[in-house]
């Protein structure tokens, strides 16, 4: 496996003025979940232009397909306005482009709920707000997301706790 | 046999459903790029233990 580093791939999708929103553990990392993943799973838009400056970034990733990676197959540009989910890896670690997650959200319906974020050297990107980010993950629970929900939870309430106490 | 001295009541360290408080309350006190580098340094640790034991 490359080294992996999540900032150099969002700094790459930023480049290339690619529209995502982060989503799973790296999104819950963000906003102060004590958990750990080793993929960065965004959200993109599936519109035809975000496709393309898409495949442009993914490019400069030297992106292939996780499943057969003697192949290298790349993803093209239809793969990237479909609904699915196309797992990679890149030259800085795995990266899992899903078109919708959930019961069918998509990038615009999760844009209403994203934050802005600065995930370090002026990397500013949109991240899929926690309490948002536990429905989804709620509505379609597997085993991983059913051992992260508790500490999702705990970490909303702690957050709010936080903004709730008096400033002295 | 003697009552032991209670202790003073403060935070939590456990949640009732067994989540570590003190973990997620030292993460909000991170900015989130620091967040982002912790993650970052764990993962980095863990491939580098793997990439050394590659044969196990």
């Amino acid at each position: 496996m490359p080294a992996s580093d999540f900032l150099a791939i969002l700094r790459t999708l930023n480049e290339y003025g690619v529209e995502f929103i982060v989503v799973g553990g790296v999104g819950a990392v963000l906003q102060g979940a004590p958990i750990s993943t080793f993929d960065l799973d965004v959200v993109h838009s599936r519109s035809i232009e975000n496709a393309g400056r898409l495949l442009a970034a993914l490019r400069a990733l030297d992106a292939y397909y996780r499943i057969q990676p003697e192949r290298r197959l790349r993803p093209s540009a239809s793969h990237l306005v479909s609904a699915g989910h196309q797992l990679l890896m890149t030259c800085y670690g795995p990266l899992d482009l899903l078109g919708m997650i959930g019961h069918s959200h998509g990038y615009e319906s999760l844009a209403v709920d994203a934050i802005q974020v600065e995930a370090g050297a002026g990397v500013h990107i949109q991240v899929l707000g926690l309490e948002r980010l536990i429905a989804v993950k709620t509505e379609t629970a597997g085993e991983k997301d059913l051992a992260a929900l508790p500490i999702l939870r705990k970490t909303l309430e702690e957050q709010k706790k936080r903004r709730s106490k008096p400033l002295l | 046999m003697e009552e032991q001295p209670r202790e003073a009541p403060g935070p939590q360290e456990y949640s009732e459903d067994g989540v570590d408080l003190t973990m997620i309350r030292w993460m909000l006190s991170l900015t989130p790029a620091q967040r982002l580098d912790a993650l970052q340094g764990f993962v980095s640790s863990v491939l580098e233990i793997r990439a050394q034991n590659a044969g196990l």
